[in-house]
Formats: C-alpha cells, sequence, structure tokens
C-alpha cells in the first residue's frame, strides 16, 4: 500500500504528532508498505531516513492550546502538493489533525483518493472550531474513517461535530527503543534518587509546580536531584527560578536527541508529568512506563487514559504542588514501590508498542478503502438510475 | 563566579551564531588571549619547544599562535553545542583508522581510547555515542562547580558522560568498561598530581599510570586516538592500532610499560599537530 503522512507541524522541531509521523511511517516500511511524509519545515536540511520526506510551506509560530503550533499558513502550497499527490498515486492519505490550516486542509479537499484522519488534540475548548464549524464540517465529509488517540481527544472532538464517528487509537511506542537495562548517563547514577521531567518548558507543562515541588521534597528527601529535558519559551524564567530558590541538583538537560533520549529514562528513578491540563495523550508516560519507571502524574484527562494510579502511578490534582511534592516523597523514599510500578508499567507499554497500533491503523485503512468503494459504486448507481429517469422522461 | 558568568554570557551568544561568526569571534578573543595572557603563552612555547626542538624560534612563535586560535575555536565549538545537532555534526567529521577502533570494539571488552589535550573531542564523541556505543569523558573537575556542571550537562545531552577523576569516578569507569562501553581519556598531563615520572619527549615528566593499571585489571585494549581540524573547520578523528596491557606478574613495571607504549603514539600525535595541542601547564621541569 502506498500510504502518505500529512502532519501540519513543522518537522524539524519536536513534538508528539510528528514524533507519530515518523514512527508511524517507520512501522509501515516494516510491513512492506511505502510511506511517505508531507509536513511544512522550518529547515531545509530536514531529512528522515524511512520514508521520503516532503518540504512542504515553511512554518510559522502561532499561539494556540496554551502552547506554540509551528504551522504552514500558505496559500500557494496547492500546485506544489497536486503536483506531487498525481505523481505518488497514494492508496491512502493519511491526514494528522485533518481541520488544522494549511497543509492538510488544502491536500484534503484535492484528494482524489481514500482519506483517514487522526485527531490528536484536546482542550476545554476551541474558538477556531467553534466559530467555523459551519466552515470545517464539508472538510470532514472528505475524511473516509476518522481516529482519535485518546478518549479526551474524541470527546473535544465531538464537542464540535457530534455526528463525525472516529475509532481511538491510542499513540505507539517503541518498546525496543524504550527500554530499562540501557546505558545510563552515568554521571546522573548516584546514590541520588533521579526524577525526570521531559517536556516543552511551556506553561501548560506544569513545570513551575514541579519546580516548587522539588523545593518541598528536598528538605525531606535531600539525597534527589531533577533532570529537566527539554527546551522552551520558558526556560530563561525556569533558570532564574532555579537561582533565586537556590534549588540544588537541577540539571537543565536542554533539549536532548531521539537517540540519547531512552538513556535519560534509564538514569531516572521516577518520572514525572504534572501537566496543568490541555494533554490529550501523553506520549512521554508511555516512553517512561516502556522504560520501566514509575510515574507521578497529574490528574489531566490525556494522562488518566493512559495511567492506572496505584498500579503503574501515583497522581495528583493539577496545580497541586504540595501533593505533587507528597506523591515524590512517598515514590522516593520507597524503592520496592518504585521497582513494582516500574515492572506493571513496563509490562502494560507491550500494548502500546508501534506493531500493535500500526496493525489498528491499517485496519482502518482497510475500512476507509472499502467505505470509498461502497460510496464511489453507491454514486454511480445513483448516476446510472438517474440517467434512466431522463430516458424515461423523455 | 564571576568566570563562569562571563561564560555563560559570552556562550549565550555564541550559541546563537552562525558557524563561521562564532569562529571569527573565537580567532578575535584568541589574538586578545595571545597578546595579554601572562603564563599561557609562554608555559605553551615552552611545552612545544620541548616536543618539537627542531622548529626555528619564528615558526615556533607561528606554532603557538595557531594553537591559541584553534583553542579558541574548540572553545567556540563547546560554546555551539546546546544548540547542536548530532546530524549536523556528522558531515564534520572524517575518521583515520576506523578499522584499528572497530578491531580494538570486537575484543568485546570496551575501550579505552587514550589521548591528548587536542582537538574538539565532543564532536567525535557525539558521533560515536550516538553511532557506536555510549561514550565516557574521564576528565578532571573545572573550577568554578557551576561551570563543570555545565560543560557535564551540555555533553550529557550529547550522550557523552563526564566522570571524575575521583574514586567513584573510576568505579563508573569500571562499569562502563565492564558493559563494553568506550571510555576516553587523556594521558599528556598530570593533573592529580600522582603520575610517575617517565620520558616524554626525551624529558622526565609526570604522566598518570591510572589508565594503564585499569587497562592491566580488566584486559581492556588502548586505543591511542587524537582529534585535530582540517583547514576548512572540519574535523579529523585518528585511531591507531591498540595496545593490549600485558600482565607479567610485576604490576609497576607493567603499568610504566604500557603507558610509555601509548605515549610513543601520542608523542607522534603531537609531533605531526603541534598546532592543537594546547597545554598551556606545566609538565617539565624549568617551565615558566
Amino acid at each position: 500500500m502506498r500510504v502518505g503522512l500529512v502532519s501540519p507541524y513543522d518537522f524539524a522541531t519536536a513534538g508528539g504528532v510528528n514524533d507519530h509521523v515518523r514512527h508511524l511511517a517507520r512501522q509501515l516500511r516494516r510491513l512492506g508498505h511505502e510511506a511517505r511524509i508531507f509536513a511544512p519545515s522550518s529547515r531545509a536540511d530536514v531529512d528522515f531516513d524511512t520514508a521520503r520526506f516532503y518540504r512542504i510551506g515553511s512554518p510559522i509560530a502561532i499561539p494556540v492550546n496554551d502552547s506554540v503550533a509551528r504551522i504552514t499558513l500558505s496559500f500557494h502550497l496547492a500546485d506544489q502538493v497536486a503536483a506531487i499527490v498525481e505523481k505518488e498515486h497514494f492508496d491512502v492519505l493519511h491526514f494528522h489533525e485533518p481541520l488544522m490550516p494549511a497543509l492538510p486542509m488544502t491536500m484534503l479537499k484535492m484528494s482524489k483518493t481514500t482519506n483517514v484522519g487522526t485527531f490528536h488534540a484536546f482542550a476545554r475548548s476551541n474558538i477556531g472550531y467553534y466559530y467555523g464549524r459551519r466552515w470545517l464540517e464539508p472538510y470532514l465529509a472528505y475524511l473516509h474513517r476518522g481516529i482519535a488517540v485518546s478518549e479526551p481527544a474524541r470527546n473535544f472532538l465531538h464537542q464540535y461535530f457530534p455526528d463525525f464517528p472516529v475509532r481511538i487509537i491510542p499513540n505507539g511506542i517503541d518498546v525496543n527503543a524504550f527500554k530499562p537495562g540501557l546505558p545510563p548517563i552515568r554521571h546522573l547514577r548516584d546514590d541520588n534518587v533521579n526524577i525526570l521531567f521531559v517536556g516543552r518548558l511551556e506553561k501548560r507543562k506544569g513545570l513551575g509546580d514541579l519546580l516548587r515541588a522539588y523545593e518541598f521534597m528536598q528538605s525531606r528527601v535531600p539525597k534527589s536531584r531533577l533532570i529537566v529535558v527539554g527546551d522552551g519559551p520558558l526556560r530563561g524564567q525556569v533558570e532564574g527560578y532555579i537561582s533565586r530558590h537556590r534549588l540544588p541538583n537541577v540539571v537543565m538537560a536542554g533539549y536532548v536527541p531521539d537517540s540519547v533520549l531512552p538513556r535519560y529514562y534509564c538514569s531516572a528513578d521516577i518520572f514525572c508529568a504534572p501537566a496543568t491540563g490541555a494533554e490529550s495523550f501523553g506520549i512521554v508516560l508511555l516512553e517512561a512506563l516502556a522504560s520501566g519507571l514509575p510515574v507521578v502524574a497529574t490528574e489531566v484527562e490525556g494522562y488518566m487514559s493512559v495511567l492506572e494510579p496505584g498500579r503503574d502511578s501515583l497522581t495528583v490534582q493539577p496545580k497541586g504542588w504540595a501533593e505533587l511534592g507528597s506523591a515524590l516523597i512517598v515514590l522516593a523514599r520507597d524503592a520496592e514501590l518504585r521497582r513494582r510500578m516500574g515492572a506493571y508499567g513496563r509490562e502494560k507499554a507491550g500494548r502500546f508498542g508501534w506493531d500493535v497500533v500500526a496493525a489498528q491503523i491499517l485496519e482502518v485503512y482497510e475500512e476507509a478503502r472499502e467505505a470509498r468503494a461502497g460510496s464511489a459504486v453507491g454514486e454511480a448507481q445513483v448516476a446510472q438510475i438517474e440517467e434512466i429517469n431522463v430516458h424515461d422522461a423523455v | 563566579m564571576w568566570r563562569y558568568r562571563a561564560f555563560m554570557s559570552v556562550q549565550s551568544i555564541v550559541e546563537r551564531l552562525p558557524r563561521s561568526w562564532a569562529y571569527a569571534l573565537a580567532v578575535f578573543a584568541a589574538r586578545f588571549a595571545f597578546w595579554f595572557s601572562p603564563l599561557a603563552r609562554p608555559r605553551l612555547q615552552f611545552n612545544l619547544r620541548v616536543a618539537c626542538p627542531e622548529i626555528s624560534e619564528r615558526e615556533l612563535r607561528h606554532t603557538t599562535w595557531l594553537n591559541f586560535r584553534n583553542h579558541a575555536k574548540a572553545y567556540a565549538d563547546l560554546m555551539m553545542l546546546p544548540r547542536t545537532r548530532i546530524s549536523d555534526l556528522r558531515p564534520l567529521l572524517q575518521v583515520k583508522g576506523m578499522e584499528n577502533l572497530e578491531a580494538a570494539r570486537a575484543l568485546g571488552k570496551g575501550v579505552m581510547a587514550v589521548s591528548c589535550h587536542m582537538g574538539s573531542y565532543e564532536v567525535v564523541s557525539a558521533i560515536w555515542a550516538a553511532t557506536l556505543s555510549p561514550v565516557s569523558f574521564f576528565a578532571e573537575e573545572l573550577e568554578p562547580r557551576a561551570l563543570f556542571e555545565w560543560y557535564r550537562d551540555t555533553r550529557a545531552r550529547l550522550g557523552i558522560s563526564v566522570l571524575s577523576l575521583t574514586v567513584a569516578g573510576i568505579r563508573k569507569v569500571t562499569q562502563a568498561l565492564h558493559e563494553k562501553e568506550m571510555v576516553i581519556t587523556a594521558i599528556d598531563r598530570d593533573i592529580i598530581g600522582t603520575g610517575h615520572l617517565m620520558p616524554f619527549f626525551g624529558r622526565p615528566a609526570p604522566i598518570p599510570l591510572g589508565t594503564a593499571s585499569i587497562a592491566l585489571r580488566f584486559g581492556t585494549p588502548l586505543l591511542p586516538v587524537c582529534v585535530y581540524r582540517l583547514p576548512d573547520d572540519t574535523f579529523m578523528a585518528e585511531a591507531a592500532p591498540h595496545v593490549i596491557a600485558e600482565n607479567t606478574g610485576d604490576r609497576k613495571a607493567d603499568e610504566i610499560r604500557v603507558t610509555q607504549q601509548l605515549l610513543q603514539h601520542i608523542e607522534g600525535f603531537i609531533r605531526r599537530h603541534p598546532e592543537q595541542w594546547h597545554v598551556p601547564h606545566r609538565i617539565w621541569a624549568g617551565s615558566p
């Protein structure tokens, strides 16, 4: 099968949707399919090793959902895209965030093949969907099948488009890349309990709460270390806070390449995800579970669709830094509990392996192709009947 | 602390500059350091004179200047690391003697890469860490502490562990070798003051025996390696055939013999690229 994967986001910038696209492309290739990726990119030299990458447009940063979306808004994509689509003869075009301007919407409109859409986003509300509902609905009609990565993502979509059916297929995790026992970053493995945070340094990820929680736990568990992996607009503020409050043992690792990230998980004892909301899933949770780490997370909807509190994690209310600190103390003091939760998480992560997820996505592709074939036959029959009626009338 | 703050201020500018601009700034800083360093230049000149006794005064002065320039560029490389991606570094590296590295790795006992203070090791280590096996630096702790931590964290994000020259550090080195990883260390300077006096460029100098000691204990192959900058600002890593530390029963004599074998390779590297060997410290008696 020839599959085109379309992402609206800057492919040169790390992010959940692009990771999903990359892994799916790799998995499709492993299964003998051909995959191509379409996305905007802020860098001309971005390449992708396992699928041909088409750089379509240059992204600009737009504030969306307490975060920044780097998407292209170019109106001159159509000709470029049309030529590629014409040349490639795709069996399926798979749109990630199909209602996101401009690349997915442009391609969706001009697609003459089977279209599948995956909805990743979650928020309490979306002004674009609210006011643009009438304008966006026709675009949904181009999709032959829909996927949501979690229940919150599906509910978010149904808030505005209640009649559009979607199947829930979770994000996947590369269980061969993220696993316990990889070589750690050796200087981080000592007698400190290492707490790991991975994510963009932006408000909704809740790093501010984690810093307060860490400060709170320092007097109770002095032999602890906080490792912050990720970069973002709040970096200066975070460094300022650490310096002002003289927080000891905080490692600001910055952006860490994919090849090294699994080693950071293997250098940690506890994973902490303190997001304040607007998370539809949380791939980082899967990475932590697959690496055999116990998780301390906030009870945001997206996270709760992955975690089982008490078995693989301890969960607390969002923005409750004291509670977050207490949960970290409990885990930091109890190595046996950490081991038990880590073992359960590792076992569970196998259910989210990319082989399992890709198999489900391929089922959806087949359903979508059948649906398209069915509708094409139906349309042809209607056209024939109409023609006969016209002849009869004449 | 002022050194750390000054470093971070400069670093925050350099990391945002294109490579060519960062190097231009580095050359400007090198010019300043060359003229106004009270001790570094005479010490470096002294060391280079010992390493290359045949060159004229004029050549020595020029080599010292090139040395300052290359070292400043290596600092610029270090400062650019936080925003560097491994994929950007890959095209910048050529390796001579890859077969020697592969042969050492094939022994399955980890590899101790033994080198000297030359070139931008981060580039090579980051690429090897991403493509071959995890890499650790076995190196001195810089002062101030905050600067050392920055240096360590910056390398860590490229997959390089930085292990200090302490008992705990040695324990981690043995762990890393046990897990067939690569450890890089330099033996051209006795940093902790426990070195053994032995001929280095024909003159007695204190040289650390720790590397040979570890190799004797674990049978680890020792791989003489050097990294240097090419005229187009790309990098060359050169690996000589590995040295196996053979145990004859006389531990001290074995350590000295193996270290001398390694020093021969290191001397060869330095003689071929004196403009890249930056040790503005006292190695031999009589140094300013």
